[in-house]
């Protein structure tokens, strides 16, 4: 019989994330305490309430949890679950996890070709395409066919994106601008840059006001 | 004189082969201007180097003669044997002798094409170098060269008149030459490029129009162009519908008139040039491209070579060439050997896509006798026998006719003669059948599974699990996966005995394979369930014998055979029982103790599937549930699943993709219940049902994008698909609402059955299902109440039960539809007396009474209901209810006080006998528990009859009053209210409460008032059932005006009278109440209608007042339940807000 992790295991607190900066630039994190900054895996915590579709092979009445009923299982009936317990179940070889449609190499391949086009970031296909690519690909590759090509070409859409991103910041930074609106930046993208950004601004701006 | 497609023979090992006749017959001269040649020989060559001398077809050892390593092309005139032979030269031979007569010229690699002018002086050869070369047969030093193709030369041709010469080539082009000076005339670019002969799709042989040589026919793709000579216009195109791949050869016929055509993918084709239309199609038997075609000089054969080395004859063509009216007759092959073609050969591939180009199954034979000249009108439109085996969409029409002419045109003085030694009228010998054409019956199959011929298929998907079969060059292999792992791991088995079929269960898997020539047919079984160590076994069907189908049920295998059997099985592997079937077997379905059976009854006509059924139950009463019945197909269409739902209901599939389901309850009648082709986005789709599911409604499905199976890789993911039952203009909401509910009905037919057969059943489900059905039969009610179609109201509420019905009629009072409320109680009563009589008779036939009962779900489920509600919070409502049944059983009259005492004494049985039977505590939550039919009831009969039985003084007064004002003002307000009946009532009563006394009259005011539309329900019965107290109904009443009015005034009544008790103050109010002017009662009516809202507070407060008395005194306890009832009768009413329309 199925039995569910009826609770997720959170990701660490943020506090065991600060102690990882490095040395070099503690003071600034004097200045700025990071409770704002986000671990990469809280989210990708946040990614796995997403949904995808799975086909069980064992059957289970709904079930009752806090965020929602899921079920009921039929096996060989797809249904949708969060990543997280499609995770879990793929862990223990209580299903098969159907990846997204954009988890499709022509898709991909076709926005890849987008981005690297456009000068301003496109859409993604998902909101945490980066971290449900992962995840999924992880855990489930033999479920998703070419599960290598789309490696790859997720890859290639983030770095595309965030030689973007860090164009923009240095263009940003280089031009003195007060503010600068970024659409389509997915979460991951920019807790990338935040804690980057941040800090450079803080340390610029103190270096101006020194020299002031 | 029909075409006859004679047999193919081997003629030359594979590759390109050509072939022509011998034109060296005696000739004869017909009507002075034409020719006609008797030809002895048909000459061929091909890739083995050999040019062969048929004498005839049937000519066992030919004569040949070998010309080089590799004959490529050869032409035949005048004795003259030239070839296109490998060491890249043109050769003479003599002929018949075959001696080498020199070579008339070279290329630098080999000649592709080479033929004879009209008067067989020169020879055109085209070569892979390009070239183009024109020699004269005489003096080989004559040449003429034509260069300006840019690919290797693919074919060319003769003038008639010698001055031009047309050729095609593999740059794409086709160019008309000018012999004399060597240019190009005019060059069109019709052709698909390619690089080498060898590569291009088309030979493209050019055919110049014998005699005048008015047209050049080219072959482009699938068609055929016509090019004028001198203008060189296109001036028309011949074509066909069935031609999808390209043509590789065209030809004249001798006389001019008509044009034949090879194609790649086989097909013959002849054309009336004249008429433009198709007069004759052949299919080449294998399939093979025809790459060369020469007509018979008299015009009645064709002979054709394929790429595989095989000579083939059309013989009787009726395009024989003397004259237009001549005796034509194409007429209608054995349609039987087309049937062993189609079903024996490649049935499954017929049934795939895209493979079913085979030749129409029928051919029809249409007579034509008008004089015009126009004779050969094909017969065009589609042959009906078509679209049963074949797809619509994607078959190359291979269904359609089989152009038939079966004319004897007039045969006018020398016309007839004419032909008559060329083409001898055989149609006497060949009567033609005209009449529907037999359907090929189509093949046994396993449901779930794809068709066998495919290296990779499904064996069978069902809900177990799925089986894969893998025949391949590595491996030949059978995968067992199971939806639900609990049930068996994964299982892999090697396939050693070629097993083709499958079934999968819960606790098995059965395999069989078809018997080969040393082996017999094989079962196997792999029973992993089994307790032992022995997790399989196998048995060997009897010589002769074949598994057509097989299928597991609970317990047990069956196996259908080729000798009309079926054997079962137990899933250990003991023989159980054998029976014989009607017919041949189509397919099996098996679950639980149910066999369905699916054969063939007859011989189906014109598309049709003549199939039985047979449904049989191997619970230990054996029987036949269905037996022999017809099954009920698609027009044109053919069975394509066959199976169980999960809960056991039989279901099938046809291949025009209606699901039908059957209906217990209709007599084990079929109903479909989807049509998967609507929701299919385009018309080559499919949906590859693997299960239908009747709770939840699901019906399992993949879908197949332009097939009608899927792949097994990638993975198909199963769809659900919603079942849709086809009932008229269900775009309307009285149309949704009846397909809502005629399914839910539907799809809960199986409840009844499955309790009969005495399995569990989920009765919550089914509750809900019952309520789900009542509601949409309530809205159905409130929409035509809206409509005012009171009519169909009453033929909707005949289908309610008990309970809806007194929802129906509060509805209908509230509308103030009298009459139709009046009829709706008649019919509530019908259905109390129903049950009551149900109730007596539940306690000995409870069983008999819940099977027999499947199928009317409407009424008769409520007494299952009611158990589980038998709770101790609804105590009271229980008591009650269990009161009054008993009291109209007993059907004794009473007094309220005694009443209240009966009801008390037999309270306890009341509960315990009422709680397994009783009949009406319904879906519709508590208000059901209501006893429904009191209140309506009494209400309905009063009014109809005017002459009620009297329970108790009361309810007289209340009657008689009712009626009167019913006649009187036809439910409107009245003005005369007669309130002297009640003064008896509170001496009746010693020590009444104020609550019931209240309730009494406010009753008896609303009676009066009649402005409320509700006020209905307090009519009373007078017939069998006998009412109940009607207190008790009228202390369902919300507040009324009454009350409201002693509300207010009870402190002056009392300052007047400080002595009086509290029955007498309420005596008094009335009287002063009664002084009122009617205007006045009137609007405290209306302030008690406007607080009725408020009422339920204020009844359960009452409640529990109710509830702290209620050991001592019976009083109390009366008004306990009163109020209790009030409680109960407002749920009604509120349910009812969920029933109404907006009046937009």
């Amino acid at each position: 019989m199925v039995s569910f992790v009826t609770a997720r295991p959170a990701p660490q607190a943020a506090g065991t994330v600060c102690s990882a900066v490095p040395v070099g630039r503690k003071f600034l994190n004097t200045h700025t305490k990071k409770q704002t900054d986000m671990d990469p895996s809280e989210v990708e915590f946040l990614a796995e309430k997403e949904m995808v579709k799975i086909i069980p092979n064992f059957s289970l009445d709904k079930v009752f949890l806090i965020g929602g009923d899921l079920g009921p299982f039929n096996p060989g009936l797809p249904i949708d679950v969060p990543v997280w317990l499609a995770l879990n179940l793929k862990q223990r070889q209580k299903c098969r996890i159907i990846p997204p449609e954009w988890m499709d190499v022509e898709k991909l391949e076709e926005m890849r070709d987008l981005e690297r086009k456009e000068d301003m970031f496109t859409p993604v296909p998902s909101p945490y395409y980066m971290e449900l690519t992962k995840l999924l690909l992880n855990h489930a590759s033999d479920n998703i066919p070419k599960a290598d090509e789309i490696r790859t070409l997720v890859k290639d859409i983030w770095d595309t994106r965030i030689a973007k991103l860090r164009l923009s910041a240095d263009s940003f930074i280089s031009q003195q601008e007060a503010y600068a609106k970024l659409d389509n930046l997915t979460l991951m993208e920019i807790n990338t840059i935040r804690a980057f950004l941040l800090d450079t601004l803080n340390c610029m701006y103190k270096l101006r006001s020194n020299v002031q | 004189m029909p075409c006859e497609r004679k047999p193919m023979r081997y003629g030359h090992s594979e590759g390109h082969t050509e072939v022509c006749f011998d034109d060296t017959g005696r000739r004869r001269t017909v009507r002075s201007q034409y020719e006609i040649k008797d030809s002895r020989f048909i000459v061929t060559c091909g890739n083995d180097g050999d040019v062969r001398i048929w004498e005839s077809l049937d000519d066992d050892d030919p004569k040949f003669i070998t010309v080089g390593e590799k004959a490529y092309s050869l032409a035949l005139k005048n004795g003259k044997l030239v070839t296109a032979s490998s060491n890249n030269t043109v050769q003479i031979h003599t002929f018949p002798d075959g001696d080498p007569d020199g070579i008339l010229t070279r290329f630098t690699t080999n000649a592709t094409h080479v033929t004879f002018n009209s008067i067989g002086s020169r020879v055109a050869a085209g070569s892979s170098d390009f070239m183009v070369k024109v020699v004269e047969v005489s003096d080989s030093s004559q040449q003429k060269t034509l260069r300006g193709h840019e690919a290797p030369v693919l074919s060319v041709t003769f003038d008639p008149k010698d001055d031009f010469l047309a050729s095609a080539s593999c740059d794409g082009s086709v160019v008309v030459w000018n012999i004399e000076e060597q240019t190009q005339v005019i060059s069109w670019p019709l052709l698909q490029k390619s690089n080498d002969v060898t590569n291009a799709k088309s030979l493209c042989r050019l055919a110049w129009q014998p005699g005048m040589g008015k047209f050049l026919a080219v072959p482009v793709e699938t068609k055929v162009h016509l090019y004028e000579r001198g203008s060189w216009d296109h001036v028309s195109t011949l074509s066909d519908d069935l031609l999808t791949q390209p043509i590789n050869v065209v030809s004249w016929s001798p006389c001019g008139r008509f044009l034949a055509a090879g194609s790649v993918g086989g097909l013959l084709t002849v054309w009336d040039v004249n008429s433009k239309l198709c007069v004759e199609r052949q299919k080449h038997e294998k399939g093979f491209t025809v790459c060369s075609l020469a007509w018979h000089p008299s015009g009645s054969q064709i002979a054709y070579t394929d790429t595989e080395g095989c000579l083939g004859l059309l013989d009787g063509l009726g395009t024989s060439t003397a004259d237009k009216n001549t005796t034509k007759q194409v007429a209608a092959k054995k349609p039987a050997k087309d049937y062993d073609d189609l079903f024996d050969d490649d049935d499954d591939r017929l049934m795939d896509e895209g493979l079913s180009d085979t030749k129409s199954p029928a051919k029809k034979a249409v007579g034509w006798d008008d004089d015009d000249d126009d004779f050969l009108v094909p017969a065009t439109g589609r042959v009906k026998n078509r679209g049963a085996f074949l797809d619509d969409e994607n078959s190359l029409d291979t269904g359609s006719l089989k152009l038939g002419q079966d004319k004897f045109g007039d045969n006018n003085d020398d016309a007839g003669s004419s032909v008559a030694p060329a083409a001898p009228p055989v149609a006497p010998l060949r009567p033609v059948y005209e009449g529907p054409m037999p359907t090929p019956p189509q093949k046994a199959f396993q449901p779930g599974s794809s068709p066998a011929h495919l290296t990779h298929r499904f064996m069978m998907w069902n809900f177990v699990g799925i089986v894969r079969g893998y025949n391949d060059e590595q491996d030949n292999a059978i995968d067992v996966e199971f939806h639900d792992t609990a049930v068996h791991h994964a299982m892999h088995l090697t396939n050693s005995l070629g097993h083709t079929m499958a079934d999968l269960s819960q606790e098995g898997v059965l395999l069989a394979c078809p018997s080969t020539e040393e082996l017999a047919s094989k079962l196997q079984c792999l029973h992993f369930s089994s307790w032992d160590t022995n997790k399989e076994w196998m048995v060997d069907l009897p010589k002769g014998e074949d598994a057509r189908a097989l299928c597991l049920g609970q317990g047990w295998a069956a196996v259908a055979t080729s000798t009309l059997m079926i054997r079962l099985f137990s899933i250990g592997g003991v023989q159980r029982e054998l029976f014989s079937l009607p017919g041949p077997v189509v397919c099996m379905a098996g679950h639980g103790e149910q066999l369905l059976v699916v054969y063939h009854r007859a011989t189906g006509f014109d598309g049709e599937q003549a199939l039985g059924v047979q449904l049989l139950q191997f619970s230990r009463k054996k029987r036949q549930l269905i037996s022999g019945e017809p099954l009920p197909l698609s027009q044109k269409s053919y069975l394509s699943w066959l199976g169980f739902t999960a809960e056991g209901t039989p279901c099938y599939v046809d291949s025009n993709g209606m699901v039908r389901m059957l209906n217990r309850s209709l007599g084990n009648t079929w109903t479909p219940v989807c049509n998967t082709r609507e929701t299919c986005k385009s018309k080559s789709d499919h949906y590859w049902v693997v299960g239908v599911h009747e709770n939840p409604q699901q019906l399992r499905c993949i879908p197949c994008k332009g097939s009608r199976y899927p792949p097994t890789l990638p993975r198909p993911a199963v769809a659900i698909l919603p079942f849709k039952l086809p009932l008229c203009q269900t775009t309307t909401e009285k149309g949704q609402m009846e397909e809502q509910f005629w399914r839910s009905v539907l799809f809960h037919n199986h409840y009844s059955f499955l309790s009969s057969s005495g399995y569990e059943i989920d009765e919550d489900a089914q509750n809900l299902s019952q309520k789900e059905q009542q509601e949409l039969l309530m809205k159905m009610f409130a929409l035509s109440c809206k409509l005012e179609r009171e009519f169909r109201c009453v033929e909707l509420a005949e289908m309610m039960t008990q309970n809806v019905v007194t929802l129906a009629i509060r509805y209908a009072s509230r509308s103030r539809r009298m009459a139709l409320a009046q009829r709706l109680s008649e019919i509530a009563l019908e259905k109390s007396n129903q049950m009551q009589e149900e109730e007596q008779e539940e306690p000995e036939y409870s069983s008999t009474r819940r099977s027999s009962g499947y199928g009317h779900t409407n009424v008769m489920a409520g007494g299952r209901y009611s158990r589980r509600h038998n709770q101790q919070e609804e105590e009271e409502d229980e008591e009650e209810r269990g009161e009054e049944l008993m009291e109209e059983e007993d059907g004794q009259e009473m007094e309220p006080e005694e009443a209240t005492e009966t009801k008390k004494r037999v309270n306890p049985f009341a509960k315990e006998a009422s709680s397994p039977i009783k009949p009406s505590p319904t879906p519709i939550g508590k208000m059901g528990r209501a006893n429904p039919f009191k209140v309506p009831d009494s209400g309905k009969m009063s009014a109809s009859s005017g002459q009620p039985r009297v329970t108790n003084i009361l309810d007289n007064m209340m009657s008689s009053k009712k009626s009167a004002q019913l006649s009187s003002s036809g439910g409107k307000p009245s003005k005369s209210p007669v309130l002297k009946p009640l003064a008896p009532k509170p001496k009746t009563k010693t020590q009444s409460t104020l609550l019931q006394m209240a309730a009494t009259k406010t009753a008896n005011k609303k009676a009066q008032e009649n402005t409320e539309p509700a006020a209905n329900l307090q009519k009373r019965p007078d017939t069998p059932p006998p009412a109940p107290p009607a207190d008790n109904s009228e202390n369902k009443r919300p507040k009324t005006g009454f009350q409201l009015w002693l509300e207010e005034n009870r402190k002056s009544i009392l300052a007047d009278n400080p002595d009086l008790e509290e029955t007498d103050v309420i005596k008094e109010a009335m009287g002063r109440f009664r002084t009122l002017s009617t205007e006045e009662r009137l609007s405290w009516t209306e302030r008690a209608k406007g607080q009725s809202g408020d009422a339920a507070d204020l009844k359960k407060r009452k409640r529990a007042e109710g509830g702290e008395g209620l050991e001592n005194e019976n009083e109390k306890a009366e008004a306990d339940e009163s109020s209790a009832k009030k409680k109960k009768s407002l749920d009604p009413s509120s349910k009812l807000s969920v029933f109404a329309f907006n009046q937009n």
